[in-house]
């Protein structure tokens, strides 16, 4: 998010006085709380029984008086169930795990993959670090934005996407990529990428992993090493020996 | 072809050294260890901080984080030392020293590792000392200074790149600029540690990190203050004295603070005729280096409601300017044409022992025996002949030595905030326990509560509740008794109970360790009754009073009514407040900062201010009013200067003039048995505290009430408490 | 301000029972520490006990008394600030709004204070009196106390209240068992 947030910043601030200025390179979510239509207190949080009965089998993993340790794993299953992270959710945990609402802020502020604010029902990150950007990620982004209507950053209007743009998500094997909710779409092409969003957006789950007929992380062009047989021992050895 | 190391090739050697590594460990002393502080050696104790350590040979490492009194954080990095042999610096502050290291705290290595530091810090620090209210005690500003580069290599001119926070809203009390903020985290552990109030933290990672509280919301705290002095650099600094003045224009004057029990000691800031700002001072008996809110923040009380000049009551029932001749000369008529038993003399909360000890000769001389005080004590029994029963025996420094703290009828919290500091402090670090008789309140640590009736506190006499087997089982109980309990009607037996409570355990406690506490509510109560005032109006209001002498006494105990017809109030004091607006005469005396007074804290510890500012106006000092109105009065007292009255008090009660120490008394026995015959029934009503909350606070005696600030705070809390956010803390 | 931090004594001759057991100048000293502490200057003629001295048997010892010349009389400081000035010595605490400690652990005398207004004519800060920008730095308390009774000033100590620094431990935020773990910073 944030070098996306720079590139738009350099194209739209132009140098009118004598002096440059280049923007302080900040994250785009605010550190600090303040009431919306969507976060504020009145918005009602509570486990469903069924994920009460998770976060009671999570905190039960914790030796006696150290449970607020579960509280990186209770704000992950609150986000699951309510799509992202509102105060009163945040409020609901530390009341869970007896702990200052402060100490729960500071997890979920620390912690990039708690959303704080309202987001679309899937999360389409884009990765755009140089490895995923050589192989052509910025087709990808553009192909996204036109897709969904919405800027890196948005949600699409019927709420059903909002694209963020991440640094590198560890697959630069099978760059380019995207993470869509839990799932990496792999070794995408423009058109892989129209299909995934299409499939979702009908409703159906688009098969996760690489687009290429990969497997996995394999060389794309079959095997190069460990091709044939092992070699047997004295391999290379000078015969005298 | 033998690769294992010799001992291990040998299992029998390895046996006796392993043996002999189990001997020292089960050694209960361990031995001290030698280390090299830039080649001085210095001998400490195992556990030591590298810090500690050079400290402990005069060489002070710089630090950001580090804070003596607080948890160590090891994130400023400012601490950074060589250490011979290790490769990469090391924090000084959480690294404890091993045996025969040798530290260098000047070598090339430590500098260049501060230098970078520096560097990195103030990459994103505003430059805008000039007008930062920190400048000139600045943390940042002088270790830069001294360690920083000479140069910059920051090269974006234009400021851009810079960070930006935006600023907090904590309250009246704290101003924040958060973009000067170097997260050294101290304030954070302060909320946590020592106020016990978990609101501050951080936010975000990176250089997005920012401390705060993340909702908007203000640091509930009586301590609050204290995060000012903390904060190495502006980021937080004092709302009331923003922008008043640079710290080398002040002067500071060392004094003691009278606005609770507890005598915390401060720095009074001056400047011309005007107290700037009042800071603590280092005091590891009482105060430590905190000081609670009212003290800090109240002083803008002593400009305002003052009384500067001597008034008297016109025929129109106004009070009308008037000299201090005729003052004086109407004061002592009045005092000469009244009958010895017709006068009484009240002292209020304020006042210092001083002018407490001269109107007492004053009307002992005109041969009436009628001073109290305000505050209630019963006098059944022993009543206040022995100092054991109104003394926080145990003294402050002592609660850290209890193992278990039992408080009946007190919330230390608002009554005395240093003592209940304190009590956290031992709660945290020691693993002290806390029950509480009384309302249930919020004490800022974990209790057990056991009730809130009278009648519990007999069960705990007889042994009958169940907590008095966790008190038995104490080595060194305390028991701290609030003075408001003893000021119901059956105040006699509560304390004769608790008494009696402290005697029983003193059987099973440690031999020689003090019990009984009672945490008094104001600073002159301990001296009053030191100097043989009788606690409580009740007994005087029976008699025909013609003349009441208010001495600072503001607490409206007595009104006109009480007196018989054509009976005279007189007021000395320095604030307009109850006293003064029923007074007929009023006479302006001196506040703690403009007299050189002993005052006695609830512990027994005579201490004195000094004089940082003259009176306002035509106001002078308390005892110099009154030994000028007995020559007038045909009784002169035998003291001219500061030091003969000081004479006097050492012939009544030679510790009032032992400044600093504490004067013991254990007469826990004989006031045991004398309060045998005390009848033992009990109110009905439960125990209860006036100081509930937070915003009953701030306003408690004739200073704070006429503080602004101190009424900004309780409208702030009180808005707070309209917040959604407010969840009932305080 | 340099001082000899030995006091000037002269040596008298004092008729004195070795039972006594007297030494030459330290126990009588300490007498006028003791009674110093109390807080007022040290009459220098009330230091010796004489009576009892003369009363004991005729062996001749000989005794170091420590005398403080009273130099007030002759200073040229007015008597008025002579008689009535109280020195307070002490050492400066820390600053508590700094974590360094430059500026303390020396002695330091200081007058009280006295009336100050604010001048009409620059605003500045005006005083009647001669000592009270005067502020002597010692290195210890004996030099402060020596340099009052010279002058003839009336003093007294305030000792700073220091406690022995205690263990500290970076472990303690993570103790398994402890309650300073409840911090989480």
């Amino acid at each position: 998010m944030q070098s996306s947030l720079r590139k738009v910043f350099r194209t739209f601030v132009c140098p009118t006085r004598g002096f440059k200025s280049s923007p302080a390179s900040c994250h785009d979510s605010l550190f600090v709380h303040r009431d919306s239509k969507e976060d504020n207190l009145d918005v009602n949080f509570e486990f469903t029984p069924e994920n009460r009965k998770r976060a009671d089998a999570i905190i039960s993993i914790y030796p006696e008086g150290h449970q607020r340790a579960a509280v990186i794993p209770l704000l992950d299953l609150a986000q699951r169930q309510y799509g992202w992270l509102p105060i009163s959710a945040m409020h609901h945990v530390a009341d869970l795990l007896n702990m200052p609402k402060m100490r729960v802020y500071e997890v979920a502020t620390f912690y990039t993959m708690f959303i704080r604010k309202p987001i679309g029902k899937f999360h389409v990150q884009v990765c755009t670090t140089t490895p995923c950007w050589l192989r052509g990620s910025d087709e990808i982004v553009d192909c996204i934005r036109k897709k969904i209507g919405a800027d890196v950053g948005g949600t699409s209007k019927d709420g059903l996407f909002t694209l963020s743009e991440v640094e590198c998500l560890g697959a630069c094997v099978n760059a380019p990529m995207v993470q869509i909710n839990d799932d990496y779409y792999e070794d995408l092409t423009v058109q892989d990428t129209e299909e995934i969003l299409d499939d979702l957006k009908n409703g159906k789950k688009p098969r996760a992993g690489p687009r290429s007929g990969r497997y996995a992380a394999e060389p794309a062009g079959g095997l190069t090493s460990l091709t044939g047989e092992p070699t047997g021992p004295g391999f290379k050895v000078r015969p005298d020996l | 072809m033998l690769r294992l190391p010799f001992s291990r090739g040998l299992p029998c050697v390895r046996v006796v050294w392993s043996a002999a590594v189990r001997g020292t460990a089960s050694n209960p002393a361990p031995e001290k260890i030698e280390v090299f502080v830039d080649d001085k050696s210095v001998l400490v104790d195992p556990g030591t901080t590298v810090l500690q350590a050079a400290a402990m040979v005069g060489v002070e490492i710089p630090r950001f984080c580090y804070h003596e009194r607080l948890s160590v954080a090891g994130n400023c990095r400012m601490c950074l030392v060589e250490v011979e042999k290790s490769p990469k610096p090391v924090a000084a502050c959480a690294m404890p020293v091993m045996k025969g290291w040798r530290i260098k705290t000047n070598s090339e290595m430590t500098r260049r590792a501060r230098e970078g530091v520096m560097e990195f810090l103030l990459v994103n620090h505003p430059l805008d000392c000039p007008i930062c209210d920190q400048g000139g005690e600045c943390d940042l500003q002088d270790q830069s200074m001294a360690f920083g580069s000479d140069r910059s290599r920051f090269t974006d001119i234009h400021h851009s790149g810079k960070r930006a926070v935006e600023d907090k809203d904590i309250g009246p009390l704290v101003k924040t600029i958060m973009t000067r903020c170097i997260h050294c985290t101290r304030c954070i552990r302060f909320a946590s540690e020592v106020a016990g109030v978990d609101d501050l933290g951080t936010t975000g990672r990176g250089s997005d990190m920012q401390v705060g509280t993340y909702i908007e919301k203000m640091f509930l705290s009586e301590l609050s203050g204290n995060i000012i002095d903390l904060c190495p650099v502006g980021a937080l600094t004092s709302k009331p004295y923003s922008f008043t003045a640079r710290p080398w224009e002040t002067r500071k004057t060392e004094s003691i603070d009278v606005l609770d029990a507890v005598g915390s000691n401060i720095i009074v800031s001056t400047r011309t005729g005007e107290v700037l700002r009042i800071l603590p001072r280092l005091n590891e008996d009482i105060n430590e280096e905190w000081l609670a809110d009212k003290a800090r923040f109240a002083y803008d009380g002593l400009k305002r409601q003052r009384l500067m000049t001597p008034m008297m009551r016109n025929k129109d029932g106004e009070l009308v300017v008037v000299d201090w001749e005729d003052a004086l000369i109407a004061t002592a008529s009045a005092l000469s044409h009244a009958q010895p038993d017709e006068i009484a003399g009240i002292a209020g909360g304020l006042v210092d022992a001083e002018a407490l000890v001269a109107l007492k000769d004053l009307l002992n001389r005109l041969g009436s025996e009628n001073l109290v005080t305000e505050t209630i004590f019963p006098m059944e029994g022993s009543g206040t002949d022995f100092r054991t029963n109104y003394l926080a025996n145990s003294t402050i420094a002592g609660i850290e030595e209890a193992d278990l703290v039992l408080l009946v009828g007190t919330n230390p919290r608002f009554e005395a905030p240093l003592y209940n500091s304190r009590i956290r402090k031992s709660y945290l670090h020691n693993e002290q326990n806390v029950a509480l008789l009384g309302p249930k309140i919020n004490l800022t640590y974990d209790y057990e509560h056991l009730g809130d009736s009278a009648s519990d506190l007999k069960k705990l006499v007889d042994g009958s509740h169940p907590f008095s087997a966790k008190l038995k089982a104490a080595k060194r109980p305390l028991i701290v008794l609030g003075s408001q309990q003893l000021a119901r009607s059956d105040g006699a037996a509560i304390l004769s109970h608790v008494q009696q409570l402290a005697k029983k355990l003193s059987s099973s406690a440690e031999p020689d360790w003090k019990i009984l506490n009672v945490l008094h509510s104001n600073a002159s109560q301990v001296a009053a009754l030191d100097l043989g005032y009788k606690a409580g109006t009740a007994e005087i209001r029976q008699k025909p009073l013609k003349v009441v002498y208010l001495l600072g006494a503001d607490e409206g105990t007595i009104s006109p009514n009480d007196l018989a017809s054509g009976g005279v109030v007189i007021y000395q004091g320095h604030h307009g407040d109850v006293g003064a607006s029923m007074a007929d005469i009023v006479l302006p005396g001196a506040a703690y900062t403009e007299k050189q007074g002993t005052y006695v804290n609830t512990e027994g510890r005579a201490q004195q201010t000094l004089v940082a500012v003259t009176p306002p106006g035509l106001a002078r000092e308390d005892w110099k009013i009154i030994r000028a109105l007995s020559e007038l009065a045909g009784y002169k007292l035998p003291y001219d200067t500061l030091f003969e009255i000081r004479d006097r008090l050492d012939d009544i009660a030679p510790h009032l003039t032992r400044h600093g120490e504490v004067e013991e008394a254990s007469f826990l026995d004989q006031s045991v048995e004398l309060s045998k015959n005390i009848a033992s029934s009990f109110d009905s009503s439960p125990i209860d505290v006036k100081q509930k909350h937070l915003e009953d606070f701030f306003m408690t005696d004739a200073i704070s009430r006429a503080s602004p600030t101190m009424a900004k705070c309780v409208q702030a809390v009180l808005k707070q408490k309209q917040s959604k956010y407010y969840e009932g803390e305080v | 301000m340099a001082l000899n931090a030995a006091c000037r004594s002269s040596v008298l001759k004092w008729i004195s029972s070795p039972k006594l057991n007297w030494k030459a100048g330290a126990p009588l000293a300490s007498t006028v520490g003791k009674q110093s502490e109390r807080g007022y200057a040290v009459d220098p003629t009330k230091t010796l006990e004489k009576t009892s001295l003369l009363h004991a048997e005729e062996k001749e010892v000989v005794v170091t008394v420590k005398e403080i010349e009273d130099l007030s009389p002759t200073t040229g400081v007015p008597e008025e600030h002579v008689k009535t000035r109280l020195v307070k010595i002490y050492s400066p605490s820390k600053n508590p709004m700094q974590s360094g400690t430059h500026n303390t652990g020396h002695w330091q005398m200081e007058f009280d204070t006295r009336e100050r207004w604010e001048n009409p004519l620059m605003g500045w800060c005006s005083t009647g009196d001669p000592l009270s920008n005067m502020s002597l730095k010692f290195a210890d308390k004996e030099d402060a106390i020596f340099f009052c009774e010279k002058n003839g000033w009336r003093w007294y100590i305030e000792a700073p209240k220091t406690k022995a620094p205690k263990v500290k431990s970076y472990a303690h935020n993570f103790a398994w068992n402890k309650r300073t773990r409840t911090s989480t910073k």
